[in-house]
């Protein structure tokens, strides 16, 4: 399995770099699916996958990522950084106007992260806490002063992370209940159109936007498909031609990509890291024993899990932190499957043979027959245990008022620890009411620190370091299971060339992909 | 009851019946004997079609979980929730029915205003609301199949209570000075009893039929296995393989068929009017 | 007559707002709320984040002022705002209702008329093997599960067969126009249509034959029969027209059950109709599209049970000059 999946993500990209070298053509219209049906398109108040899905195209931000991570010119065209990491300066791109034709400029910029964002947008706010000020010295250049260094800041620049808002249109209003909501306007490669409820949202191209030539496509339509087999079978049937990552049962995936003139990637995902793992309770109850936990942790069959439910997709988690996420650590505690030691761990352990709870996330079938699988592993090394059905409500109440002794979850982590990675094991962060702070309950001072010490550092090396050894101590505590770092391949007929380019794929990818006209 | 027997009897597609739900009985009866292990424990590689390894006559599942193991410990859980649903439904509404029938006038408006009210909201988008409420366990899902098809007991009972009160034997009984609790429980019910019975047995079938359509939506009970919950899951491979769907489809099918059937033949032994016409 | 209708109706609303308090009552006694899973969708939230959303939904009010402020919107005809798709509740629900309305209807038709038709026509042909088979066809039907159905016959007649679109209203992108609408949203009709009427269609079967076989048994029949009536005309004028009585009784009753059989069928064929959207809108708690689907199908109801009962004093005299 790992030479096959090895041997494909080897043809993948040398097909990719096959591709680079054709010549893009103009026009087309790209079918895509949609999943589920966004709630809004205004990315500044929304920010569910859907949402940032479409609005990726509409909407822009300052950065792009490749799938390294590395920045790349966006809405800025050069950026720079102070040496004691406090200033950092941006050059905005030229004669960048907005869908309705108003020019963008560096005061949009300022409204949009010290305006806007700060008051809607959770994920940034927490990030810009960092930010002292926020200038627009002239129309083209922005400057981010800093009150100490912030190792991650580069990478708070993504769309979905910091979309760009116009002024002229937002400023004085109330955001929320703002009637342009409904008709988005950004300084993205296409422009917003039509949406049809229920059926289909529709993007034209941008014929002034500010790259000659880009973009290639005349117009994308978003198919609103609300069932996945469904999804599958307007696929096949060639109704439509892009399914984003997750847009349809992991079942289904290998009956259509060993479709003819159907390609498939991985890649597109390097800037979410999704992550898998089961919540441990460790606030109260029979989880606060940590010998008990590495008994589930080794009674876990990860890799059947991945080749049965997920089709080999994916790969099994050595940590916290994951393997695309920067900083990774390979080389953390041993916590593979393994039965017998399982055992020895749970013989160890104060278990008394009580039933436990586990929570599946509802989010379909995969995650269901998942937690169903997990139940039998449990069974298997002697921890018995009962699946607690909820539905996407119940699953937010529960988890987040801690009321479970086992809970699926997975989250993402932004490219950097200290943006997706610390919020799950800092003390701090321990809060009830929210599924996405620590939620395990999990304590200890040691990690507290290195988390705080490796985010303010502007020095590579020395964050390494620090996150190594928080990685060791928390693999060793086992404050979550860590079940697989997951992939959602994107599957697209071969006509549509480049459909990912970016470590957010679709998101942002469809400016630069083109269709080949037969 | 000789008598009974034999004119249950004369309906040959109710003896039928009483065969194949004797047959399902026997299979729940002998499922932990038979598959003593879970029926979720995965024991072979997944997707294994029917007819294809000794010991696993049917195949396995997604997960490599015996489809005919599934079956039999599915068949106590399909009965189990019919039965006990059916029971608690009568519990309600039996005593909402007699009352109304018995006292009439304002209780009678009053109770009847309540089952009409209830017969009002759409009980299957009720069932899934109530079960979001309780979140699905068993003893829930019970439940709110119950609370959504006890309207009609009441309505029957009421119609059979309010023909039987003026007849002879219960104004004698009456007259004689026994209390109306008395008069209900002793006089009247039992003789409203025979269509009563024949209700419940199609009722056993529609509850059947709902527990399977929840747990098809995801809305069962996640820790037993049961026919709708197969059919669920094996919905996304229904175009690889099909007949995961298809099995557990039979099933429900058939114990549904013979618990129609079997009420039809209660009814011919049981219903006095329809007796007439049989002559 | 009128005044009959015009008591029914007013009743007909206080049982409307009754079932509106209860439902409010219910879902909202269920666990987690709409806030929680937006921002749950969003991936990340703080306190500011879901105090902000719970504010401009009005969940941070106390629960009878909710109540109040909902019910006395909705005794204007005021559904409210749907939480998470950002829109007037009725106007979400007008933009689904055509989609259930066609397929609840035209399932509606194909029982009534296919049922009606075999059960006279076993009726008619009482203990012969045609009879037989109309009644075994009729309990097989009844004992089927109808998602069950839907799932068999879209793998048979879509998959297998290639003959008929197996999921969705119209196809994807075609945006065909005029008869060419017409007949691509009939092809998609027919699986959904007929698996939601199945069902029905048994119904139906056994209770016209049975109320057939049993009316015409009654003393009015035999009088005719004895005035020397025709046959033909005995069945049409006075057995049928007796027998349809409970059919119609049905009908009414049954037509609240089709919209919740609607929502297996509109899952299993991606049908784009008020079901769907209710059982999305229970797991995400959107409190007021979920109240106002139940007010739409509730009110379905009585509209049926009304019109029932006008039907019933047209087919049967009696009951007109009781009124």
């Amino acid at each position: 399995m790992k030479t096959f999946r090895f041997l494909t993500t080897v043809a993948v990209i040398a097909m990719a770099s096959a591709l680079a070298a054709e010549e893009p053509v103009q026009g087309g219209t790209l079918n895509a699916v949609i999943q589920p049906e966004p709630p809004g398109l205004m990315l500044g108040l929304i920010q569910n996958g859907p949402t940032q899905m479409v609005a990726g195209q509409i909407y822009e931000s300052l950065l792009r990522y490749d799938t390294d991570l590395n920045p790349m010119p966006s809405l800025a065209k050069e950026w720079s950084k102070s040496d004691d990491g406090l200033t950092y300066t941006f050059t905005l791109q030229d004669d960048v106007v907005w869908h309705d034709g108003a020019p963008f400029t560096s005061a949009d910029v300022v409204f949009s992260v010290d305006v806007f964002l700060r008051e809607t947008h959770a994920r940034l706010r927490a990030s810009l806490v960092h930010v002292a000020s926020i200038e627009a010295p002239d129309d083209k250049t922005v400057v981010f002063t800093l009150n100490q260094p912030f190792g991650p800041f580069l990478g708070i620049f993504e769309v979905g992370t910091m979309p760009m808002i116009p002024k002229h249109i937002y400023e004085g209003t109330d955001f929320a209940n703002n009637p342009a909501n409904n008709t988005p306007i950004g300084t993205g490669p296409f422009k917003f159109q039509e949406w049809e409820r229920g059926s289909y949202i529709h993007l034209v191209k941008n014929e002034d936007y500010y790259l000659e030539g880009k973009p290639h496509l005349d117009e994308i339509y978003y198919q609103v498909i609300p069932d996945a087999a469904s999804r599958a079978v307007a696929f096949e049937t060639g109704q439509v031609d892009l399914l984003p990552g997750g847009s349809i049962e992991n079942f289904d995936i290998p009956r259509l990509t060993a479709m003819d003139n159907v390609c498939t990637t991985n890649a597109g995902w390097e800037f979410f890291g999704p992550h898998s793992w089961m919540w441990l309770n460790m606030h109260e109850g029979p989880m606060t024993d940590k010998n008990l936990r590495k008994a589930v942790m080794h009674a876990l069959d990860r890799e059947f899990a991945r080749d049965a439910l997920w089709n080999g997709n994916g790969t099994v988690a050595k940590g916290p932190v994951s393997s695309v996420t920067r900083f990774h650590e390979e080389n953390t505690p041993d916590i593979s499957f393994n039965p017998e030691k399982a055992k020895e761990y749970l013989a160890a352990s104060g278990y008394d043979g009580e039933t436990l709870r586990i929570l599946p996330l509802p989010y379909g079938e995969t995650w269901q027959r998942w937690a169903e699988a997990t139940r039998q592993n449990l069974a298997e090394v002697g921890i018995n245990s009962e699946l607690v059905a909820t539905d996407v409500a119940g699953w937010n109440q529960k988890v987040g008022a801690w009321d479970f002794d086992m809970a699926f979850t997975y989250l993402y982590q932004y490219g950097d620890p200290a943006l997706g990675v610390a919020r799950t094991y800092i003390s701090s962060n321990i809060a009830q009411g929210s599924p996405w702070n620590n939620v395990s309950g999990y304590v200890n001072e040691e990690v507290d620190a290195l988390f705080a010490d490796a985010a303010i550092q502007a020095d590579d090396a020395a964050r390494q370091e620090l996150y190594t050894k928080a990685q060791d101590i928390i693999v060793d505590d086992v404050p979550v299971a860590w079940m697989l770092e997951l992939e959602f391949p994107t599957i697209y007929r071969c006509d549509l060339k480049n459909p990912v380019s970016t470590a957010i794929g679709v998101n942002d990818g469809l400016r630069d992909a083109w269709l080949v006209q037969n | 009851m000789k008598a009974f027997w034999f004119r249950y009897r004369q309906n040959r597609g109710a003896v039928i019946g009483l065969v194949i739900l004797a047959l399902v009985l026997l299979c729940a009866v002998a499922a932990p004997f038979l598959f003593p292990r879970s029926p979720w424990s995965m024991v072979q590689r997944p997707f294994l079609p029917p007819f294809t390894m000794d010991g696993l006559p049917l195949g396995t599942d997604a997960l490599g979980r015996d489809v005919l193991s599934g079956l039999f410990h599915g068949a106590r859980v399909s009965l189990l929730v019919g039965l006990v649903s059916t029971v608690v439904a009568l519990a309600i509404g039996i005593p909402i029915g007699a009352l109304a029938g018995y006292y009439g006038g304002l209780a009678d408006d009053m109770l009847m205003r309540f089952t009409e009210f209830f017969q009002t909201i759409p009980s299957f988008a009720l069932a899934i609301v109530l079960l979001a409420i309780f979140q699905p366990s068993l003893a829930y899902v019970i439940l709110a199949i119950a609370i959504v098809s006890w309207p009609p007991v009441a309505r029957l009972v009421r119609g059979e209570v309010l023909s039987l009160r003026h007849r002879e034997f219960v104004e004698a009984a009456t007259l004689s000075g026994q209390s109306n609790l008395a008069i209900i429980l002793k006089q009247v019910l039992p003789n409203a009893l025979p269509p009563i019975i024949v209700l419940a047995s199609l009722m056993v079938a529609t509850a059947i039929l709902l527990e399977s359509s929840l747990s098809f939506l995801g809305l069962g009970d996640p820790n037993v296995m049961s026919w709708g919950y197969m059919i669920g899951a094996a919905r996304t491979v229904l175009r690889t393989a099909w007949w995961l769907s298809f099995i557990p489809g039979i099933a429900i099918v058939l114990t549904v068929l013979a618990l129609n059937l079997i009420g039809e033949g209660l009814n011919d032994a049981l219903n006095p009017r329809l007796r007439r016409r049989q002559s | 007559m009128l005044g009959f209708i015009a008591a029914r109706l007013v009743k007909a609303v206080f049982i409307l707002l009754a079932i509106l308090v209860l439902n409010f009552v219910l879902i909202h006694a269920a666990p987690g709320d709409p806030a929680a899973v937006m921002a749950g969708e969003a991936g990340a939230a703080d306190e500011k984040f879901l105090q902000d959303l719970r504010e401009r939904f009005g969940l941070d009010q106390p629960f009878a002022m909710q109540l109040w402020t909902y019910m006395r919107g909705a005794v204007q005809l005021d559904l409210g705002y749907s939480y998470r798709q950002q829109m007037p509740v009725a106007e979400l629900i007008w933009d689904r209702l055509p989609a259930t309305l066609l397929l609840t209807a035209t399932a509606f038709v194909i029982s009534i008329v296919l049922g009606v038709t075999a059960g006279v026509l076993a009726a008619q042909a009482q203990g012969t093997w045609w009879d037989t088979l109309i009644s075994a066809v009729a309990l097989i039907f009844y004992a089927t599960p109808l998602f069950w159905v839907a799932l068999m016959a879209s793998l048979l007649f879509s998959v297998v067969l290639g003959w008929l679109p197996g999921f969705g209203y119209q196809t994807i992108g075609a945006n065909y126009t005029g008869l060419d609408r017409v007949l691509d949203v009939g092809k998609h009709l027919i699986l959904p249509a007929s698996t939601l009427g199945l069902f029905f269609t048994a119904i139906y079967m056994r209770m016209t034959r049975a109320s057939m076989l049993e009316v015409s048994r009654l003393d009015f029949v035999k009088t005719a029969r004895a005035k020397g009536l025709r046959n033909s005309v005995i069945q049409r004028r006075h057995v049928l027209r007796n027998a349809l009585l409970p059919v119609i009784t049905l009908a009414g009753l049954q037509a609240g059950q089709i919209v919740g059989g609607a929502v297996l069928t509109e899952t299993v064929f991606a049908w784009p109709g008020i079901g769907r959207l209710m059982f999305e809108a229970i797991s995400q708690r959107d409190y007021n599209v979920i109240l106002g689907v139940f007010f739409i199908s509730a009110a379905m109801v009585l509209l049926f049970n009304l019109v029932t009962d006008i039907l019933y004093g047209i087919v049967d005299p009696r009951i007109r000059i009781a009124t």
